[in-house]
C-alpha cells in the first residue's frame, strides 16, 4: 500500500520525525517497506516555464538540437538539447545557470560541441518526479505562464512509502492502521476521527428512500448498509483530496467516487456508490444465477456462476460484491440520488471471486484481508458528511442496515508470567498493560492475570500467545535476549540419507566429477525418453505453469546430458558430471515412488587435446563407481543383479540396468543412445550411470561393521578355461563355479574368489561360443592346503562345469 | 706372483670402463674368478708355495681381490642403473600438465547446505528429511494454513492430479498432493514420527509456481529448523540463529528480528543481518530468513499439548545464504549448470 507522509499526519501528530524514520520504524513494527519515493515536486530555483520558439540541429551533431527558449523575461536563450519529442511553441521545464537539480546537479552556461548553451530544457526523472513519456516534459497542455516556477505546477513535495501489508494486518490496508502502529511506537495519541451523520438504525428503507427493498441471501454478505443522499452535484473533488489520492496512486474521478476513495484510503473500508436512477425496485445481496452478464467498470464484461456472489436490483447484477462496480449503475456526471453501500463480505470468498476473474482492486484486497466490521458504520458515516459538504448532498432517511457485525472486541485472558515465559527475560504486568494499551487494546488486571480487550479491527489477535506477539511487536524486538543454546540432546538419529548424500558427493567430486542441479520439473519428452507413455503420463503435474515443466523427473540423466550439450556449445570443455536429487517412478501398482538418485555422465571424447591420452572411461568404469554407491548406501554389491537394458535412454548392447530386487533399488549403466546424444551435437560417446534408491533404503540407521578373523595361511590359485555360450554371462559362469568350488572344498576352506581373467572367441571356436578362463582362489582357515585336496576340488569343479554343457579346455 | 696378480687386475681395470651389460659383467667375473680365471689360478698357485711363502702370498692374493671386488661392485652400481634407466624409459618434465580429467567441483549450493548442516549439529541439531511430493495436509492444514489461505492457491503451487498416489506421503483423507512449498512439512512429520524433545533440521527441496527470474526459480532449496521441548523461549531463537548467523557471515555480522507474518508461528519474525563484508550488500540490512515460536495449533495438530510443550522454527533459503556469501546476483546460475561457474565454487 501507498502511504503518504502528509497523508499519516492527518492522523497522528508526526513533527520532528521525518519520513526517513518512519521507513526504518515501519519494518520493525512487522510493516514491510518496499520503496520510499517522493510525490510532488520540491521548489528549485532558477527552474521555469519556457516556450521553445524555434530549433534547428545541431551543426557538428545529428542528436542534438539548437533551440531558441522564451522564459518571460524578454531574451531568447539558445540551449541546446538532446529530446526529439517536442515541437516549436511547447513549454517545458527550463533549468536556468544556477538552477541546482536532484542529485546536486548544478546548471551552468557552457559549450555542446562547439554551440553555447544557456540552461537546460529537462525531463521529468531529470527533476525527481515519476517518468513518463522519453524526453523532454511538456508542459503546453497546461498552459502555464512563462517564467512560473515549475514547482508551483506540481503538488507540494510528499515522500510516499510503499508498504508491505502481511496476510493478517487488513487493519495496515487503510492509513489510520498504520499511524496506529506509528503512534503506539512513538507514545503519541491519534488524532481523532469522528463523523457527525447518525448511525444506521433499521433494517427496512423508508417510503423517502430511492429503492424499495435491501435484502441479502448469500453468506457471502452477512453484514450489509445502505444510506440515500439526494440533490448530489457531481462534480471534481477539492485539490487537497485529489493530491492524497494521487499520492496514493489512484486517479481522481468526481467528488463522488473520489470520497468513497479517500475514505476507503483512511479506514481500510471499501464504499460504492450507485446512482440511484439507475437501480431498478431495490437491492438485494445474492448469488449470481449462472449465465448472468455482468459489464464492469473498466468495462470488462464478465458471464457469472452461481458460486459469484453479486449485488443485484429486481432486475440485473450491479457489482460484482466487494470486487468491482458495474459500468451502468455506477456514478456519473448526471447522477444527482445516490446510494451509499458499506459491507463486510467474507474474506476467503472474495478472495476467491477476485482470483476466479483475475480481478485484484483495492476493494477485493481489503475484503480478502478482513475488513474492521466496527469500520463498515464509521467510514459510511464519514462519506455522507464529506458528500455533505463538497457535493451539496442531503441525507434522506436512516440507514439500512441488514444483517450484524460478524464480529466485535474480544477478551483474551492473559496469565501472570505468561509472556515472560515466552520471551525468555521477565515482563512486568504493568509493562506488558502499558505496552498493549499503546496498540489501542483495553487492559484490566486481576489477580491471576491480564484481561486483555481486542478491538474488532484487529481479526488477529485471539490468544495470549498472539498478545506476546503484540507486545515484543510494539516494545522492540532489541529487547529479546540472546540465550545460550543447550547441549545437545544424546541418542538422537540422524537421517541416514542425509549423510550419505555427502559422502557420495564428495566420493564423485573425488573422482573427477563436477556436480550439477537441474530443476526436477521436465517437459513429457524428457519423460518419455526414460519410460513408457503410460508411466510418463502417471508423472504429470495437475497445473503446470510453463509447458517445459509439466512432469516430475524420472531419471537425472536427461538433465546431465543436457548439461554436457550446454558446456560444449560454451566451450566450458565438460568432461565428467554427476548430480544427486530426487526423481520419481511409478510402480506396477499404480502407485508413484521418490526415489534419492545419483547419476553421472561422461564425454568418452576429450573436448581438447593433451600430451598424453589415457585408457577411457567405459561401461565398466561406470559400474565399479555405481557399485561403489551402492554399498556405501548399505546396498551390498553380492544383491545386485545385471542385465540387458531396453530403454530409450541406453545405446542396446552397450548398457546394463542393475536391481536389488529387495529393496527396490534399481539402476543401469552405459553407452547413452547414440542417435539420441548426437541431437544433442556431442561427438562420440557418452557413459552414463544411474542409481535409483527409494526412501526404504534409509530408513533405519545402519549397523556397524562386525570384524570377521581371517586366516593365516596362504592361499592357493588354480585356473580353469570353459567354451561356453555367447549368451551366457561371465558373471553367471563365475557364480556357478564358485558355488561348484564351495560345495566341494566344505565349510574349512574359504572359496574366496573366481575372477574372470581372459575372454576370448574367434579363431578354434564354434560360432556364438567363447571361452572364459577364471582363476579360482582357496584358502584354508587353520592349515597349508595340500596339492591334492585342491586337485580333487577342482576336479569337481570341472565335472560341474562340464554338467551345465560347458566344454573344460585342458 | 704379484706380477700375476697385477696383470689380472690390470686386465680387469682395463675391460671395466667397456663394460655396458651384466652379461659383460658375467663374463669379466668368469675370466678372472671363474674356474679358470687368472685370479683363480694365481690362488692355486699357492698350494705349490712353502709354509713360510704362503701368509705374505696370501696377504698380497686378498688385497689384490679386494681391489678387484672393488672394481667390479662400482661396474655392478653403473650396469643395474643402465639397467633401470632402460626400464623407466626417458626422464620425466615435471611442468607438463596432468592429462588426467580435472578435478571434480561441489555444487555451491551443497556445500553451502554442508555448512548450515554443521553449525546445526554443533548446537545438537540431527538432520531430519520429508518427500518433495508432499500431501495438503501436512504442507498446509497441520501447519495452521487455512483452506482458503492464498498460498494454497493453484496460481502459487504446484499440484498433482487426484489419481496421483504416492507411496512416500499417504493421505489423510481425499485432501490433494502437491509439491511441498517448504520444508516445514517436515516438521509436522518429526512431531508425529518422535516424542519431544527434539532439536532438528531437514534441507531439502521446495517448488513454488513462480516464473523464472533473476531472484525466482521453479525449485530451490530450504533448511528448516525446529526445537520443541518444554519452555523453549524467543531468547532461545536469537540464540540459536545468532550463533548461525556469526557462523555463516563472520563475528561482524549483527542481527535484527522483524516482527512478520507465517500462519505456523506465533510470534513471527524476519531475521535480518548486517554485515560489513559482503561486498555490495554491504552495511545494510538483509532479510535471511522467517523464524518464530511454533504456533500452538502446529503442536496440537501433531498431537502434542502446547501448554507442555512449546518450540521455536526457522526456515532458511539455501539459494539465498549461497548468494550473500558467495555474491552471486542471478538465482539461476545454480540451476544453469555452466561449469565455468561451477568450478569457481570447488
Amino acid at each position: 500500500m501507498r502511504v503518504s507522509f502528509q497523508s499519516l499526519e492527518r492522523h497522528v501528530d508526526l513533527s520532528g520525525v521525518t519520513p526517513t524514520q518512519v521507513s526504518e520504524l515501519l519494518p520493525m513494527l512487522g510493516l514491510e517497506v518496499d520503496s520510499v519515493t517522493t510525490f510532488g515536486l520540491q521548489p528549485i530555483e532558477h527552474l521555469v516555464v519556457g516556450e521553445i520558439r524555434s530549433f534547428e540541429k545541431h551543426p557538428k551533431a545529428d542528436r542534438l538540437s539548437v533551440c531558441q527558449v522564451d522564459t518571460g523575461d524578454g531574451v531568447l536563450r539558445q540551449i541546446v538539447c538532446g529530446a526529439k519529442n517536442f515541437k516549436v511553441n511547447d513549454r517545458v521545464p527550463v533549468a536556468l545557470p544556477g538552477a541546482i537539480l536532484p542529485g546536486n546537479f548544478e546548471i551552468k552556461s557552457s559549450k555542446l560541441r562547439d554551440v553555447d548553451s544557456h540552461g537546460m530544457l529537462c525531463s521529468a526523472t531529470e527533476l525527481g518526479l515519476p517518468a513518463g513519456e522519453d524526453g523532454l516534459l511538456i508542459l503546453t497542455a497546461r498552459a502555464p505562464a512563462l517564467g512560473t516556477p515549475i514547482h508551483k505546477l506540481f503538488p507540494s513535495p510528499d515522500v510516499v512509502l510503499e508498504v508491505a501489508v502481511t496476510a493478517n494486518r487488513g487493519d495496515c490496508l487503510g492509513l489510520r492502521g498504520v499511524a496506529r502502529e506509528i503512534a503506539a511506537s512513538l507514545g503519541r495519541p491519534l488524532k481523532p476521527l469522528e463523523a457527525r451523520a447518525p448511525s444506521g438504525t433499521t433494517d427496512k428503507p423508508s417510503s423517502k428512500d430511492a429503492f424499495g427493498f435491501v435484502k441479502s441471501s448469500s453468506k457471502t454478505c452477512p453484514y450489509y448498509t445502505l444510506r440515500t443522499l439526494r440533490d448530489v452535484k457531481v462534480g471534481p473533488s477539492p485539490d487537497w483530496m485529489r493530491r492524497d489520492l494521487e499520492a496514493a496512486g489512484l486517479r481522481a474521478v468526481n467528488n463522488v467516487v473520489d470520497i468513497t476513495n479517500w475514505v476507503m484510503l483512511q479506514t481500510g473500508q471499501p464504499l460504492h456508490a450507485f446512482d440511484a436512477a439507475k437501480v431498478k425496485g431495490g437491492i438485494e445481496v445474492r448469488s449470481a444465477r449462472a449465465g448472468e452478464t455482468l459489464t464492469l467498470l473498466d468495462g470488462r464484461v464478465l458471464t457469472l456462476d452461481a458460486n459469484t456472489c453479486v449485488i443485484a436490483d429486481e432486475a440485473r447484477p450491479l457489482v460484482l460484491a466487494g470486487v468491482m462496480g458495474g459500468a451502468e449503475s455506477g456514478v456519473a456526471t448526471t447522477t444527482t440520488d445516490v446510494i451509499l453501500e458499506s459491507a463486510w463480505f467474507v474474506p476467503g470468498e472474495v478472495r476467491r471471486v477476485a482470483r476466479q476473474y483475475t480481478l485484484a482492486t483495492d476493494s477485493s484486497q481489503r475484503f480478502a484481508r478482513d475488513v474492521d466490521p466496527a469500520g463498515v458504520d464509521l467510514a459510511a458515516r464519514l462519506a455522507a458528511d464529506l458528500l455533505i459538504e463538497h457535493a451539496g448532498a442531503r441525507v434522506v432517511g436512516p440507514a439500512v442496515v441488514v444483517g450484524k457485525a460478524p464480529r466485535s472486541d474480544r477478551t483474551i485472558k492473559l496469565p501472570n508470567g505468561f509472556v515472560a515465559a515466552k520471551l525468555g527475560t521477565p515482563a512486568p504486568e504493568e509493562h506488558v498493560s502499558a505496552v498493549l494499551r499503546r496498540i489501542g487494546f483495553t487492559v484490566h488486571a486481576t489477580n491471576t492475570g491480564l484481561e486483555v480487550t481486542v478491538p474488532s479491527f484487529r481479526s488477529d489477535v485471539d490468544r495470549p500467545i498472539d498478545l506476546v506477539e503484540e507486545y515484543i511487536r510494539i516494545h522492540g524486538t532489541a529487547q529479546v535476549p540472546v540465550g545460550r543454546p543447550l547441549a545437545p540432546l544424546p541418542g538422537e538419529e540422524e537421517s541416514p540419507a542425509a549423510s550419505f548424500v555427502h559422502e557420495v558427493a564428495l566420493r564423485l567430486a573425488g573422482a573427477g566429477f563436477s556436480e550439477c542441479y537441474h530443476y526436477s520439473l521436465c517437459d513429457v519428452a524428457e519423460v518419455t525418453r526414460v519410460l513408457d507413455a503410460k508411466s510418463s503420463a502417471q508423472l504429470a503435474l495437475q497445473n503446470p505453469l510453463t509447458a517445459d515443466q509439466t512432469h516430475l523427473r524420472a531419471s537425472l540423466i536427461p538433465g546431465l546430458a543436457r548439461a554436457l550439450q550446454l558446456n560444449l556449445s560454451v566451450h566450458a570443455e565438460p568432461r565428467q558430471l554427476f548430480e544427486v536429487g530426487a526423481v520419481f517412478r511409478p510402480m506396477a501398482d499404480g502407485q508413484v515412488r521418490e526415489c534419492l538418485s545419483i547419476g553421472f555422465v561422461v564425454l568418452t571424447e576429450a573436448p581438447r587435446r593433451s600430451w598424453k591420452t589415457r585408457e577411457p572411461f567405459d561401461l565398466f568404469s561406470a559400474k565399479r563407481l555405481l557399485t561403489g554407491i551402492a554399498t556405501a548406501a548399505g546396498v551390498a554389491n553380492t544383491r545386485l543383479t545385471w542385465s540387458d537394458v531396453s530403454s530409450g535412454l541406453w545405446q542396446e548392447g552397450h548398457a546394463a540396468t542393475l536391481a536389488d530386487r529387495g529393496r527396490a533399488a534399481e539402476g543401469a549403466c552405459g553407452i547413452l543412445d547414440l542417435r539420441w546424444t548426437r541431437t544433442l551435437d556431442i561427438r562420440g560417446s557418452v557413459i552414463a550411470g544411474e542409481i535409483l534408491l527409494p526412501r526404504a533404503t534409509f530408513i533405519s540407521a545402519r549397523k556397524s561393521a562386525r570384524f570377521e578373523a581371517f586366516s593365516s595361511f596362504p592361499p592357493v590359485t588354480r585356473d580353469i578355461a570353459l567354451v561356453v555360450p555367447t549368451s551366457t554371462g561371465a558373471g553367471d559362469v563365475a557364480e556357478r563355479l564358485r558355488q561348484a568350488a564351495a560345495k566341494a572344498v566344505g565349510k574349512e576352506i574359504d572359496v574366496e574368489a573366481v575372477t574372470c581373467f581372459d575372454v576370448f572367441s574367434g579363431e578354434g571356436l564354434a560360432p556364438n561360443t567363447r571361452s572364459l578362463a577364471f582363476e579360482i582362489t582357496l584358502r584354508h582357515s587353520t592349515r597349508t592346503l595340500t596339492d591334492t585336496e585342491v586337485t580333487a576340488a577342482l576336479d569337481q569343479v570341472a565335472a560341474a562345469a562340464a554338467k551345465a554343457g560347458w566344454t573344460v579346455r585342458r | 706372483m704379484q706380477s700375476q696378480l697385477d696383470s689380472a687386475l690390470k686386465e680387469a681395470a682395463d675391460a671395466a670402463g667397456q663394460i655396458r651389460t651384466r652379461a659383460e659383467l658375467e663374463a669379466l667375473k668368469a675370466r678372472l674368478v671363474g674356474p679358470n680365471g687368472s685370479l683363480t689360478l694365481v690362488m692355486r698357485g699357492m698350494a705349490a708355495l712353502s709354509k713360510e711363502e704362503r701368509p705374505a702370498a696370501g696377504k698380497m692374493v686378498n688385497a689384490a681381490k679386494a681391489q678387484l671386488d672393488e672394481i667390479l661392485a662400482t661396474v655392478s652400481a653403473r650396469v643395474e642403473q643402465a639397467e633401470l634407466a632402460a626400464l623407466l624409459g626417458p626422464t620425466i618434465d615435471p611442468s607438463l600438465a596432468s592429462p588426467d580429467v580435472a578435478s571434480g567441483s561441489l555444487h555451491p549450493l551443497t556445500r553451502t547446505r554442508e555448512r548450515i548442516l554443521a553449525t546445526f549439529r554443533k548446537l545438537g541439531f540431527v538432520i531430519a528429511e520429508g518427500p518433495e511430493v508432499e500431501t495438503e495436509w501436512h504442507c498446509f492444514d497441520a501447519l495452521n494454513t487455512p483452506a482458503d489461505h492464498p498460498a494454497r492457491d493453484m496460481q502459487d503451487t504446484f499440484y498433482l492430479p487426484k489419481s496421483f498416489r504416492s507411496i512416500d506421503a499417504l493421505r489423510k483423507g481425499d485432501e490433494d498432493l502437491l509439491l511441498r512449498t517448504h520444508t516445514s512439512s517436515v516438521q509436522v512429520r518429526t512431531m508425529l514420527a518422535r516424542k519431544p524433545p527434539l532439536r532438528i533440521v531437514a534441507p531439502g527441496r521446495c517448488f513454488r509456481r513462480d516464473a523464472v527470474d533473476a531472484t525466482h526459480s521453479a525449485n530451490f532449496h530450504q533448511v528448516e529448523g525446529l526445537w520443541v521441548d518444554r519452555h523453549v523461549t524467543l531468547a532461545d531463537l536469537r540464540g540459536v540463529l545468532d550463533f548461525f548467523v556469526k557462523e555463516t557471515f563472520g563475528p561482524e555480522a549483527e542481527t535484527r528480528l522483524r516482527p512478520s507474518f507465517f500462519p505456523f508461528t506465533e510470534p513471527s519474525f524476519e531475521m535480518d543481518i548486517r554485515s560489513p563484508n559482503l561486498g555490495r550488500l554491504s552495511d545494510r540490512w538483509l532479510e535471511v530468513l522467517g523464524c518464530g515460536l511454533v504456533d500452538p495449533k502446529v503442536l496440537e495438530a501433531c498431537g502434542l499439548d502446547a501448554t507442555e510443550w512449546s518450540g521455536l522454527a526457522f526456515g532458511l533459503g539455501l539459494e539465498r545464504i549461497a548468494m550473500l556469501v558467495h555474491g552471486i546476483d542471478d538465482i539461476r546460475h545454480f540451476y544453469a549448470n555452466d561449469l565455468r561457474f561451477l568450478r569457481q565454487f570447488a
